[in-house]
């Protein structure tokens, strides 16, 4: 049996090429009007100043533009604003804690010296924070994979690593 | 007020105190981690336009003709400036540290008759955002007509290849021709053995996670000049800007922000950050333009690619009696600064840590139709890429282990000061003293056993070693940096320096020699720098000259400001300025705490109050120091690593990695491994990844991430850290080394890898040594090749 | 590097983007994760008049169990997946190629789907399909209705799949491999997440008596599109595993491919490592037949 019997092709409407999106960054609605291929990082960066999420690349590979959109980390530069429409985002200064300072993630960074130039830095901080959300207590094979999404080319990885492996072990302790 | 300071080695050298030698957590870094850096890209001024290049596709070309009508007829274009809007009417165009005088290519920023490399920025669009702009570069019609590219250096240099640029009517764009030395013959006519090799390194790019980036701003009532640029040196952007427009220098202002890594790329302006400036100039509206990474990795700037021959004389021993060296460099098309030569300090730097009596270097650059050159990190190191591995074929042509052989020719302590064969001379290093902690640390003997065993295992192990001496540059208009230390109506401390601190935790590691000198509290030190309106001049941030020129300057200006403040309070008090001493931001009488003065009471009397003062009192609370450096100085390290090779797929695992280093008294521990390990792992990239590719036609085929491989967090091995700390006769002692980790890198891992192959009797003089290139050589290097692989399979699986 | 402009679609429901295909035919294009279009876009080395984005249509997200098959919707992301149960336990061969697709910021956004429709013939998806004689099913097209595919008829070329322009791949059905079956992935890629520069994938199932009952060696990266080593399958097919020699039918997976050579790796190289990943993939997938433990996560890793 089909799972989808498309006997009636139902007559599209018109495309948009411009198009107001709307979407919770960092817990505030924001909107604005956008052109339909602006990317998400484009958007977040010009249309809302959260300047904190860089473009390395533009094509997916270097991760300084990852964010979340509705909990997961991603590549903002591989995602259109329209495609975020209605979305849950959130950008590296949306880590900030409420009472502001650092987040543990943030804070581990600065103890073990995770950054230099530190414009992959938001990238890899929101990476980091959302792995080490969904996975408490990985390996450390497992770790230097997870973080291979994300490159810098000042640190030689060092200080990330062991900024990662730092938060995970402070994230486990304070969570029990 | 200036000073040069020679201590003696016998100076007392700062031990570790509160601040100097602490790995004091970084300033940079709330900011950056919580996204409030401001990178170029996040500056936003009013009426700001968008630019985007236009570029050839063709290597070499006549350019008939360039249609922009189309592009200019788009909504949303303001203009699409070509060369003859732009080029016209510009002085020369060359780099404070060349000089007018040094041979280059010809500056141009948009080309004009001809395109020289594919990327060759033909046209500007200026739109009102990048999206339009890109979308008008598109409809730009260039006119080319091709010319055969010229793309390899031998070619380049025979009768028969075209011109790169027919103005200067050869593609030889320097030569350090080999002095003659009867001396040098003898030692090879007398030699026990002579060996020689040749070597190749690849093109590689220096690629900073920020690409290059403007926003210039020409206000034409003032005819003043605003620049915000992600730069590494903002006085040589000036400099520049100044001398091809004919503008006072004060009436240019470049500030540099928080800058995405340089590693030599943004050491200078090239041809699209002066094409922009000049945009802005002629349209009077402020242009922002931002390198893309396929712009970047086309245009940016590339490096290395060249090959060096050498030839080592030895006696019976192993010890080197003589070497020459022959270099060709491929520098492209517009190569910057200067003609993109790095031999000049090739040349120098050559012995290395060795005993070597007598050498001799000729050096070639040649223009070819690619992306001219760089400066990346360590230009010159195809010394010691080709050196060190030279000595590990000597070694292995001899007998002699490769540590042993390094143990014979080293330099060793009781020889210092050594003066080289090229009048370089090197009185506080420890080559031999690294070569042994290095050894130590990696447990070389034990390795030699581990790899006999594991070889009769059929698993390929290799141990490499490279040995290196670092100059930091400060020779020329290198050799001096300013700092203003001044201290603030409310007792804390402003500090102003010239650097270009990209990376480089100057803000972090300035604020600690002052604190530390000025005897103050390191959060009250406020660090500024990057904005040429107001800071000292400054020769840029590279170069490894940071912890030497820039300290230097640092340490200078807090030590005059606590003159000044003990002075000061010397008169407050009326006591001598000796009986008093400073600590925690105050000045009391030696002995008598409850005499203490805060920084902060005396600076509202020199500021406010200082109708009380004495006659006299010194009431100018500010002090800018120009340090001078001797032109060089040198620091030292050990690398060495440990790999396995897969034979069937040629994969080379990193099993461990050390690094003994020598740079005199580190300010910041911690700063110094980061650096280290920077380096390090761009020197990875290039043996292992990163390979810039031309095909026959000088098309680019690794103009993207997805073929040109950084390496990352899952390839990057554990680096150890030894630390030999022989201070440098500088005040403060430290000494410079951000370039030294991916200077010996590529020679250690290359060492490994050959090492690890050479049973199978396979050596790989040229790099990458891509799994590809390894397998390559395996299997070539097999009678029966089938049948061999059909064994290693089985061994493997087995 | 900004995207050529596109006028965007963003229809709820499968009819509606079945009818956007239908009506801008050659002009539009199917975006489903955007991990390998967009890109495609941004370097300007493809153009579309009009995007249709299926984010919205939550229909085409879905793994179920299809009795025999597991179903998954095309538009099921990696990430979802491969933290599926029903994934884990009855395609593992599927559970284990996952980890291996790009990195976990991609697995977020990049689907099942979208893999097999781009058709890299080194993209883990598209062979772990034809290894499993998985069957695709689009919607759309001139007949108006759904269409089977078998996996072995679905990748063309290079980038390019039998799919019309006006169809949208809806759905991946996996057969489940019953018995003493064992899975394996073995591949080599220059960096972690990288697309393999050579790789076997690799599924047997033992009869009674310990012999091969049934073989599949699929190859990654060896072709223009994903390789089944037929020859290699028939030679193993009724042997017992302790009469094989491993490494000689490796060596004839890869014997009638011709991969290509470019800056990463030539073409001998990409055999002779594929060869090596078949022996490798095979021996593991053995193993875990024999140990009778069916689909586990044991051998999960290359």
């Amino acid at each position: 049996m089909a799972d989808h019997v498309a006997e009636t092709r139902e007559a599209p409407e018109q495309g948009v090429s411009v198009a107001q999106v709307s979407m919770t960054v960092n817990g505030t609605v924001r909107r604005a009007t956008v052109e339909s291929r602006k990317t998400l990082a484009d958007t977040l960066r010009e249309d809302f100043g959260f300047t904190g999420t860089h473009l390395g690349c533009e094509h997916g590979v270097c991760g300084a533009c990852t964010v979340l959109v509705d909990g997961a980390a991603v590549r903002s530069c591989l995602m259109f604003a329209v495609q975020a429409d209605g979305a849950d985002v959130v950008t590296v200064e949306g880590l900030t804690p409420p009472g502001g300072g650092l987040s543990p993630v943030q804070q581990a960074f600065r103890e073990e010296h995770g950054l230099q130039c530190g414009f992959c830095t938001p990238g890899f901080v929101v990476s980091v924070t959302a792995y080490l959300r969904d996975n408490p207590a990985p390996s450390d094979a497992a770790l230097r994979d997870a973080l291979s999404g994300n490159l810098c080319r000042c640190t030689g990885y060092q200080g990330i690593i062991a900024a990662a492996r730092r938060a995970a072990r402070e994230l486990a302790e304070g969570a029990s | 007020m200036s000073g040069t300071e020679a201590a003696g080695a016998s100076s007392p050298v700062m031990a570790a105190g509160r601040y100097i030698g602490q790995s004091v957590r970084r300033r940079e870094d709330p900011r950056l981690l919580t996204g409030r850096g401001r990178y170029v890209d996040d500056i936003v001024v009013p009426g700001v336009l968008h630019a985007a290049f236009v570029r050839s596709t063709v290597a070499h070309g006549e350019l008939r003709g360039v249609d922009a009508e189309a592009a200019r007829a788009l909504p949303g274009v303001v203009a699409v400036l070509t060369a003859a809007d732009l080029n016209p009417g510009l002085r020369p165009m060359w780099q404070t540290m060349m000089g007018p005088q040094a041979p280059a290519a010809p500056f141009r920023p948009l080309a004009d008759t001809d395109v020289r490399y594919v990327g060759d920025p033909i046209a500007l669009v200026v739109a009102e955002n990048r999206y339009i702009a890109e979308d008008a570069a598109e409809l730009v019609a260039a006119d080319i007509e091709p010319l055969e590219p010229v793309l390899d250096t031998g070619a380049a240099l025979d009768g028969a290849a075209s011109l790169v640029h027919p103005e200067l009517g050869s593609n030889l764009a320097g030569a350090i021709p080999a002095a003659a030395s009867p001396a040098l013959d003898a030692a090879f006519g007398d030699a026990a053995h002579v060996v020689t090799e040749t070597f190749y390194q690849h093109r590689y790019v220096c690629v900073p996670m920020e690409t290059r980036g403007l926003v210039a701003q020409w206000d034409p009532a003032s005819e003043q000049l605003t620049v915000w640029a992600a730069t590494q040196g903002p006085h040589e952007f000036r400099a520049i800007c100044a001398r091809i427009l004919g503008l006072p220098e004060a009436r240019i202002r470049v500030i540099m922000g928080d800058v995405g890594g340089g590693f030599g790329q943004k050491m200078f302006p090239m041809r699209e950050d002066i094409a922009v400036v000049l945009a802005a100039r002629r349209l009077g509206q402020p242009v922002k333009w931002i390198e893309d990474r396929n712009e970047n990795l086309l245009s940016g700037g590339h490096a290395r690619e060249e090959q060096m021959t050498v030839s080592v004389a030895t006696d019976d021993a192993g010890h080197f009696t003589g070497v020459r060296a022959e270099q060709v460099e491929n520098v492209g098309a517009y190569p910057f600064p200067g003609n993109g030569s790095t031999a000049g300090a090739g040349c120098l730097i050559f012995p290395g840590p060795y005993r070597i009596p007598a050498m001799s270097y000729d050096a070639k650059a040649v223009y070819t139709t690619t992306c001219g050159r760089c400066a990346y990190r360590g230009p010159w190191m195809m010394e010691t890429v080709a050196r060190e591995q030279m000595v590990d074929v000597v070694a292995r042509r001899l007998g002699i282990d490769p540590l042993e052989l390094r143990r014979r020719n080293v330099i060793s302590p009781a020889e210092l000061p050594f003066t080289t064969a090229t009048g370089m001379v090197y009185d506080t290093v420890s080559p031999a003293e690294t070569l042994e902690q290095a050894a130590a640390l990696i447990g070389y003997d034990a390795f030699r056993k581990e790899q006999e065993a594991a070889r009769e295992q059929g698993r390929l192990l290799g141990i490499g070693l490279a040995l290196y001496i670092e100059p930091s540059q400060s020779f020329g208009p290198l050799g001096t940096e300013g700092a203003t230390v001044r201290l603030e109506p409310d007792g804390r401390v402003a500090l102003i320096m010239g650097t270009a601190s990209h990376g480089q935790s100057l803000e972090t590691t300035m604020a600690q020699v002052v604190a530390e000198n000025l005897g103050c509290d390191i959060a009250d030190v406020t660090f500024m720098q990057g904005d040429t309106a107001f800071v000292p001049y400054g020769a840029g941030t590279g170069g490894s000259r940071s912890a030497v020129v820039s300290a230097g300057a640092a340490r200078g200006a807090a030590l005059g400001l606590r003159e000044r403040i003990v002075a000061l309070a010397a008169a407050v008090l009326e006591v001598a300025p000796g009986d008093l001493e400073v600590a925690d931001s105050a000045v009391a009488v030696r002995g008598d705490p409850a005499s203490a003065i805060p920084f902060a009471k005396l600076a509202a009397l020199a500021y406010f109050e200082h109708a009380t003062l004495p006659d006299g009192a010194p009431t100018t609370l500010e002090v800018t120091e120009r340090f001078k450096a001797p032109p060089f100085t040198f620091s030292n390290a050990c690398h060495a690593a440990t790999v396995e090779v897969d034979s069937v797929t040629g994969h080379v695992s990193i099993l461990r990695y050390v690094v003994s280093e020598d740079c005199g008294v580190m300010i910041n521990p911690m700063v110094v491994e980061g650096q280290i390990a920077g380096g390090v792992v761009q020197g990875i990239g290039g043996v292992l990844y990163e390979h810039m590719v031309y095909d026959a036609d000088g098309n680019p085929l690794t103009s993207t991430f997805l073929d040109y491989l950084l390496p990352t967090a899952a390839e990057a091995p554990v680096i150890e850290y030894g630390h030999v700390e022989t201070a440098s006769r500088l005040p403060g002692g430290a000494k410079g080394m951000g370039e030294g980790g991916a200077i010996a890198s590529p020679a250690a891992l290359a060492n490994a890898i050959n090492d690890a192959l050479a049973p199978l009797g396979v050596h790989l003089a040229s790099q990458p040594m891509s799994p590809s290139a390894i397998v390559t050589a395996i299997m070539a290097s097999d009678d029966a090749r089938d049948h061999h692989h059909e064994e290693v399979l089985r061994e493997w699986l087995g | 590097m900004k995207s050529a402009p596109f006028s965007y679609h963003r229809p709820e429901t499968l009819a509606v983007a079945v009818g956007t295909l239908a009506a801008f035919g050659d002009e539009a294009k199917v975006l489903a994760g955007g991990q390998s279009l967009v890109p495609v876009m941004a370097l300007r080395l493809g153009r579309f008049g009009h995007i249709v984005d299926l984010g919205q249509v939550g229909a085409l997200r879905y793994v179920r169990d299809d009795g025999g098959s597991i179903a998954v919707g095309a538009m099921t992301t990696h990430a979802a997946a491969g933290r599926d149960p029903l994934v884990a336990g009855s395609v593992p061969l599927l559970a284990r190629a996952i980890p291996f697709i790009g990195h976990f910021q991609i697995r977020n956004r990049g689907t099942v789907g979208g893999s097999c429709a781009h058709a890299d013939p080194a993209a883990e998806i598209p062979v772990v399909a034809v290894t499993l004689d998985a069957e695709m099913e689009a919607a759309g097209g001139a007949q108006e209705r759904t269409r089977r595919i078998p996996a072995a008829e679905f990748f063309a070329s290079t980038y390019t799949t039998t799919l019309e322009p006006d169809e949208v791949l809806t759905s991946l059905r996996f057969p489940v491999w019953p018995g003493r079956s064992g899975f394996a992935i073995r591949e080599f890629a220059r960096r972690s997440g990288d697309f393999a520069l050579a790789g076997a994938l690799c599924a047997v199932t033992l009869d009674a008596g310990g012999r091969i009952e049934r073989a599949a060696i699929g190859l990654l990266g060896l072709g223009a599109v994903p390789v089944r080593a037929f020859q290699a399958e028939q030679a193993i097919t009724g042997a017992a595993p302790r009469d094989l020699d491993m490494t000689e039918t490796g060596l004839l997976a890869v014997a009638d491919t011709d991969p290509p050579d470019d800056v990463h790796a030539t073409s001998a190289y990409r055999r002779r490592v594929g060869a090596a990943m078949a022996a490798q993939a095979l021996t593991a997938a053995v193993a875990e037949a024999q140990a009778g433990t069916g689909a586990t996560q044991e051998a999960a890793d290359g």
